[in-house]
């Protein structure tokens, strides 16, 4: 095993897999914000509730759009770089891969397409129904991606035949407790950055003191009211997670607490049951990591908990510029928090790749440095630059505010000469 | 079960072809096409409601693969790395020039993302075709060499372009619509070139696919029993959706779509 082609290998699927996961999260909180708001503006028919479907609506397919080309490397990448994983947990975790690409990734990106192309064309009901699928599907998404990687953490479910895992207990993986803890943290981490997001966004225009003060006071307000249950319940089931590592995973606990003699012990008990080799992952990567996760936490819960308050004055929502300014600056936090919670959570389980069965070592394919150098130099530069594009599309987007003329739920039917399209007799949409 | 999630393979790998196919040969063409960026929005907006789902069905092989054939991905995409690496990077760019294009500003911006749609049409297809060409010589581990490689590759990129001109000229309107009647010519009726296309493209796979021996590398009984029906399942619901959006945007495009 070259080690130079395992570093490569490990670092391109850290940067791809942090990559997107900066897309994710925006994605999956967003999504349930338009699918919430055009509920609303279905039911109440008023144009500023289907004003703000469309604005919400656009942000977030730019984010989904730049964001799906990650997923696509995140996909073939488990096969083209780690293809001892495939062979040894293959029967395990190769189905619940296989079951998030077809069930959500393939549902999702063809309702999405409905849903965006579809705008004028779709019954508004229909039409609803197409985004609430796409939100679903999403979450289904989520659950399975967390079924793979809670197998990896806390394998169960399985047993071993010809040096290879089959499945043994299905129920048992698909309610493995390292995988629907992390579910609950992921999805209400996902809603707090929508809500961040939102927040800072209108906060931008009313600081400007835009013509559109109805519009982002509502927003701000909604992105205001997200964040601070949502910051509760990631922190719940944070805390969950935390108290299942002493079971689960122990090494990572004592590497996180610094405590020397434990580290020690447990490296003792590993070298007896799985033989010599170093057991303790990186101190700096594990500890510096969970550290900052909770330092953003603590940020965040002093700020969301006077949001909450100040939101319920008008006055303040519309006029309080210094509170403008701290919410277009806290929209990064949740970013960071959830990265580095990932890199606690995957650095923390080192040298394993599925813990206690297989280790990333002997994970790794047989590829020449030369060509794993070339991957990650193509890669990397790729989604640095789909992070920078998207990040100016959406500020670009964002600053313009809500405007009437093209982009999202455009009418785009019949601009030719002659449209012979059925679709016309229909009547237009309400928003 | 073994069986099944053959044909579910099958079916995914030639979906794909056929599919994707359509637009990724209608982007290669794409400067053909249309000539200042109205035109070109409008060969976009030809396969706009459609490509996302279209590539959709790679994503669903790579999935499946890993599911029913773990092993057989792991060694197929280990050994073609470096065939798949200009093919996720020209997917990469093509995807990035559609769905920015209409985001971004100006005239420069529109055609940066017309080259991006183009240049990663061609990669695809180019790489798809260097794919097909070592599973069709019988070597599936390794990448294709030689004078063999390179010509599989441009007949199979010259059959996507094929593919996506036959469609082209079911979708398009105007002066491109007339560019594509000129390529195709007025023999037979319209739908006849992009059948034939779609047929060799969703055939072609099957023969290349045989080479590489798939029902010997299913996963173990235990994982298909559960897999192979919820995919059947969903997958049986997702075609009858794709099919109702295929109908929902029959009619040929006379105006720009959201991209």
């Amino acid at each position: 095993m070259n080690p130079d082609v395992l570093d490569l290998a490990r670092l391109q699927f850290a940067l791809t897999a942090g990559g997107h996961f900066l897309f994710v999260a925006l994605t999956l909180g967003l999504a349930t914000v338009v699918a919430a708001l055009q509920t609303k503006a279905t039911v109440s028919g008023k144009p500023l509730d289907a004003r703000l479907v469309r604005f919400w609506g656009q942000l977030y397919v730019i984010n989904y759009a730049v964001g799906i080309v990650t997923g696509l490397v995140m996909e073939f990448q488990f096969g083209m770089s780690w293809n001892g994983l495939t062979h040894y947990a293959g029967n395990v975790f190769g189905a619940s891969l296989a079951v998030e690409t077809i069930v959500a990734f393939f549902v999702e990106s063809t309702f999405l397409g409905l849903w965006i192309f579809g705008w004028h064309r779709l019954n508004r009901w229909a039409h609803l129904a197409a985004i609430w699928v796409v939100t679903l599907t999403a979450y289904l998404s989520a659950y399975w991606i967390l079924v793979s990687n809670g197998f990896l953490n806390h394998p169960v479910g399985h047993r071993t035949e010809n040096g290879m895992l089959v499945l043994d207990d299905p129920v048992a993986v698909l309610t493995n407790p390292s995988a629907l803890l992390a579910f609950g943290h992921i999805v209400a981490g996902a809603l707090l950055t929508a809500g961040f997001f939102m927040a800072g966004v209108s906060a931008y225009h009313l600081f400007r003191r835009s013509p559109e003060w109805r519009f982002f006071g509502r927003s701000l307000r909604i992105g205001v009211f997200l964040s601070f249950p949502a910051l509760m319940v990631t922190a719940v089931f944070g805390g969950l997670q935390f108290s299942t590592l002493s079971t689960f995973q122990p090494m990572k606990s004592a590497v996180f607490g610094q405590k020397t003699a434990e580290i020690a012990q447990i490296q003792a008990d590993m070298v007896a049951r799985f033989g010599p080799g170093d057991y303790v992952p990186s101190i700096g990567w594990t500890r510096g990591a969970g550290l900052v996760m909770l330092i953003c936490f603590a940020l965040m819960m002093y700020f969301t908990f006077a949001g909450v308050i100040l939101a319920f004055f008008r006055t303040v929502v519309f006029r309080f510029r210094p509170w403008h300014v701290a919410l277009m600056a806290a929209v990064p936090l949740p970013y960071l928090a959830m990265i580095s919670g990932w890199v606690f959570r995957e650095a923390g389980r080192q040298p394993w790749v599925v813990y206690g069965l297989l280790k990333t070592e002997d994970a790794v394919s047989g590829l020449s440095a030369g060509q794993m150098r070339l991957s990650l130099t193509v890669f990397t530069t790729l989604f640095v630059l789909l992070v920078v594009l998207n990040a100016w599309l959406l500020v670009r987007h964002a600053r313009r505010g809500p405007v009437e003329a093209g982009g999202l739920g455009h009418d785009d039917r019949g601009e030719g000469p002659d449209a012979p399209d059925p679709a016309d007799a229909l009547p237009a949409a309400r928003y | 079960m073994d069986t099944l999630a053959l044909a579910l393979l099958a079916f995914f790998v030639s979906g794909w072809f056929v599919l994707a196919g359509a637009d990724i040969g209608t982007g290669m063409l794409l400067p053909y096409l249309g000539r200042d960026s109205g035109e070109r929005r409008l060969v976009i907006a030809s396969f706009a409601p459609f490509f996302l789902g279209n590539e959709v069905w790679l994503v669903a092989t790579a999935g499946l693969l890993a599911g029913c054939f773990p092993e057989l991905e792991g060694a197929l995409l280990t050994g073609q790395f470096p065939v798949l690496l200009p093919l996720l990077a020209g997917w990469i760019v093509r995807d990035l020039g559609l769905w920015t294009r209409g985001r971004g500003p100006g005239r420069r911006w529109r055609a940066l993302c017309d080259g991006a749609v183009t240049a990663g049409s061609w990669s695809l297809a180019l790489s798809a075709g260097w794919l097909l060409a070592a599973l069709l010589t019988g070597r599936p581990y390794e990448p294709a060499g030689g004078p063999v490689a390179v010509l599989t590759a441009l007949a199979v990129a010259a059959l996507f372009a094929a593919h996506g001109l036959g469609f082209a000229s079911l979708r398009l309107t105007g002066v491109p619509y007339e560019r594509t009647r000129r390529l195709v010519g007025r023999a037979g009726r319209p739908w006849h070139p992009f059948a034939l296309t779609a047929v060799l493209l969703g055939g072609l796979p099957l023969a290349a696919g045989g080479t590489l021996a798939p029902g010997s590398y299913t996963a173990d009984p235990a994982t298909l029993r559960l897999l192979v029906p919820a995919v059947l399942a969903v997958t049986a619901g997702t075609v009858a959706v794709q099919a109702w959006i295929w109908r929902l945007f029959r009619h040929r495009v006379t105006g720009p779509s959201y991209l």
